[in-house]
């Protein structure tokens, strides 16, 4: 043939490519516990994998958190593990994990090649079972985020971080294991989310994460057959903001650690509001499923929003719509 | 785009419903015991990636279908046969459609730089994308996933589709055109008006064989005796299919008599297409406390044998 196929390009090189020069006078620096993040914006557990570095410069986020790790190997779920209904996403892909070890084999260098510091999730069934996994993971992570709160272990969609004595307990045993900064990812179905913001810190958390998807139960059309394997299944995506919102508004105002908040971020703005009520970091989840630049164009719009702004960070920029 | 037909009354939607049950069924059952990962790709897989592309045309296919025709020429240049592409459906009317979708790549044409998908308006996500009009821009992410590969030494091939599984199977008979192999392509549906494959089939040279419902042709057994018959002077070197587990069944029986590899394409849902949310875990049999293949990654194609 004579022709030649066209020299081509792509709208992911031309992302990558539109790298910002570093503002200097733009810091998005958030610090959990002793470790300092270049920017508050990270991926949300299980919503997030190597494979995403990819897609996008995963370098500009300020931390990479991985998929939950139990201490020995998970198979996770029966089919579906995931659908799609009007209020929201739904999943319960029930962790399958390889385990600590297998996590440290396989796994944590491919995170750690990524660059920005990785948040290890760690899940167990038990308030006790944290520490051993913290304790095999050793230093590898650098920082642990608790997931107290996945409604799909167990069929009924309830958990540990509903419950402030098993949070104090769990997030005691795991101080004794590392001096890594800890995360307590607290669920959404908690009759006082206060209290277990409050346990977690009085437990030596360094911060909180809000919050985990919201226990759901997705039927199919018509025949009302449940809609995933499980059953129930965890809500997500930007339907849960508003209930998150309050959330987070209700923790920051009950501890003195970060709290980072998580559900339903798609955007800037929806970080920003997030913000105004007073969290210090966000992750985002299911948005990266559908734009798998979310996070990257976030981080960039905040950045050009402070130089546009002329303040010096995200602090600066609420307080200036505050004033106005 | 045409507008869509009177809406279905509740009867029929139940017996639609009832048809997709049993069939949902069915195809799991088929499906038992038959599939395996595939062996590792001798080349590279191509560098997934995503972009804004132009939808070039989309209109109206076989009674029942939407032909998808989407400028994005880095996927168009570097899909392989049966790989596939996560569609971003925008928002239209009010409904937000929050996951992409999994559309297997119909055709390539990487010296225009377009690709093609055919699909069916199924639910929410596909009644949304059905909305997209010309010129307008879709993110898409692909190539994705391991496609059909034709075995070295292949001179002749079938492939066999069920419905829009056809088109999963399409970019294996194009290739099969510029290799020189024999192939033949079998298209199964409902009616002789829903079936796709047989333009496609005329331009690629490949032969085509329709077989449907409506004319008992598409029961197994009868499939099962005209393949034999087709192929009684000397099997094919390697059969491909997609679209329903007890055509995979069939296919897998045929590969057995014939003594040739037999490679399934699945479905499953899927949020990433990447290999990171563990959405899509596949039917293969494995020990409960290790978690099994994942369809967007470890197939949608895999290996199928009794
Ligand atoms: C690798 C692959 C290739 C595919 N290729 C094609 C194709 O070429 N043409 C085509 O018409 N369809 C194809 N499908 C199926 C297509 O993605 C679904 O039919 C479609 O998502 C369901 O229609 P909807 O979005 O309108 O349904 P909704 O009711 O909006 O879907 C609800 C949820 O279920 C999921 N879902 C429902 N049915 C399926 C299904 N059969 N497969 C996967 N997810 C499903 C959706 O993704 C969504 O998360 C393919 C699927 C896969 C996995
Ligand atoms: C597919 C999927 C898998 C998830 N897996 C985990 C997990 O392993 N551990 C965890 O703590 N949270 C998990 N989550 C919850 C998310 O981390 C997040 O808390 C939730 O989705 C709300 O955020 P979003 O609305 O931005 O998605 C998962 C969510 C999804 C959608
Ligand atoms: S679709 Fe996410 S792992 Fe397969």
């Amino acid at each position: 043939m004579s022709e030649t196929p066209r020299p081509t390009t792509d709208a992911r090189r031309t992302f990558f490519a539109a790298r910002p020069t570093a503002g200097a006078t733009v810091d998005l620096g958030v610090s959990i516990g002793g470790l300092r993040l270049l920017n508050p914006v990270m991926p949300a557990s299980g919503c997030f994998g190597p494979a995403l570095g990819r897609l996008i410069p995963v370098d500009e986020l300020g931390a990479v958190v991985t998929k939950t790790v139990f201490g020995v190997p998970r198979g996770g779920n029966p089919a579906h593990r995931l659908t799609e209904i009007r209020a929201g996403m739904v999943n319960s892909v029930g962790i399958p994990s390889r385990g600590a070890a297998g996590y440290l084999a396989e796994l944590h260098p491919h995170y750690r090649a990524l660059g920005p510091p990785v948040i290890i999730s760690v899940g167990a069934h038990r308030p006790n079972g944290y520490a051993p996994v913290v304790r095999d993971l050793g230093a590898a992570g650098d920082a642990y985020e608790l997931n107290v709160s996945c409604p799909n272990l167990d069929r009924d969609g309830t958990d540990i971080g509903s419950d402030p004595d098993a949070i104090e307990s769990a997030v005691a045993a795991v101080r004794l294991e590392t001096d890594k900064p800890i995360i307590v990812k607290l669920p959404v179905l908690a009759s006082s989310i206060a209290e277990c913001a409050q346990a977690a810190q009085a437990a030596g958390a360094d911060a909180v994460c809000v919050a985990n998807s919201i226990p759901a139960l997705p039927l199919e059309a018509y025949t009302r057959a449940p809609a995933i394997g499980n059953v129930i299944g965890g809500l997500s995506g930007p339907s849960i903001r508003p209930i998150v919102l309050r959330l987070v508004w209700l923790a920051a105002r009950s501890v003195d650690i970060p709290v980072i908040a998580c559900g339903g971020i798609e955007t800037a703005d929806d970080a920003l509001d997030y913000f105004s009520v007073g969290a210090s970091a966000v992750q985002v989840g299911t948005a990266s499923f559908a734009r798998p630049f979310a996070m990257v164009e976030i981080v960039r719009t905040l950045q050009q929003r402070c130089t546009d702004d002329r303040v010096a960070g995200i602090r600066d920029l609420i307080d200036l719509w505050r004033a106005q | 785009m045409s507008p869509m037909k009177t809406p279905p009354t509740a009867a029929e939607t139940r017996a639609a419903l009832a048809r997709q049950a049993a069939f949902a069924a069915a195809d799991a059952a088929a499906l038992d015991g038959l599939l395996s990962v595939r062996p590792p790709e001798a080349g590279p897989r191509p560098e997934p990636v995503w972009d804004e592309a132009t939808v070039v045309s989309h209109e109206v296919v076989r009674e029942r279908y939407r032909r998808l025709t989407l400028s994005c020429g880095t996927i168009a240049a570097t899909a392989l046969a049966g790989q596939f592409l996560m569609i971003t459906v925008p928002p239209h009317g009010g409904e937000r459609i929050l996951l992409p979708r999994p559309m297997a790549i119909h055709r390539r044409n990487p010296l225009r730089g377009t690709i093609e998908v055919i699909y069916g308006v199924a639910g929410r996500g596909t009644t949304a994308l059905a909305a997209v009009t010309p010129g307008q821009r879709l993110l898409v992410t692909g190539p994705l996933g391991r496609g059909f590969e034709f075995p070295a030494g292949t001179r002749r091939a079938l492939m066999i589709g069920r419905g829009v599984g056809v088109c999963a199977v399409m970019g294996s008979v194009e290739d099969a055109e510029a290799r020189g192999i024999r192939a033949t392509l079998v298209a199964s549906g409902r009616t002789r008006g829903s079936l796709i494959g047989a333009a496609e089939c005329a331009e690629l040279g490949a032969r085509f064989i329709p077989v449907t419902d409506e004319e008992g042709s598409a029961d197994l057994p009868a499939l099962g005796a005209l393949l034999r018959s087709e192929f009684a002077a000397g099997p094919p070197d390697v059969v491909f299919v997609c679209g329903a587990g007890v055509l995979t069944r069939l296919a897998a029986e045929l590969g057995a008599e014939w003594g040739v590899p037999v490679q399934a394409s699945l479905e499953a849902h899927m949020a990433c297409g990447l290999g990171y949310c563990h959405g899509c875990a596949a039917p293969v049999r494995t020990d409960p406390a290790v978690e099994g293949p994942l369809v967007c990654v470890d197939g949608p194609v895999f290996d199928a044998a009794v």
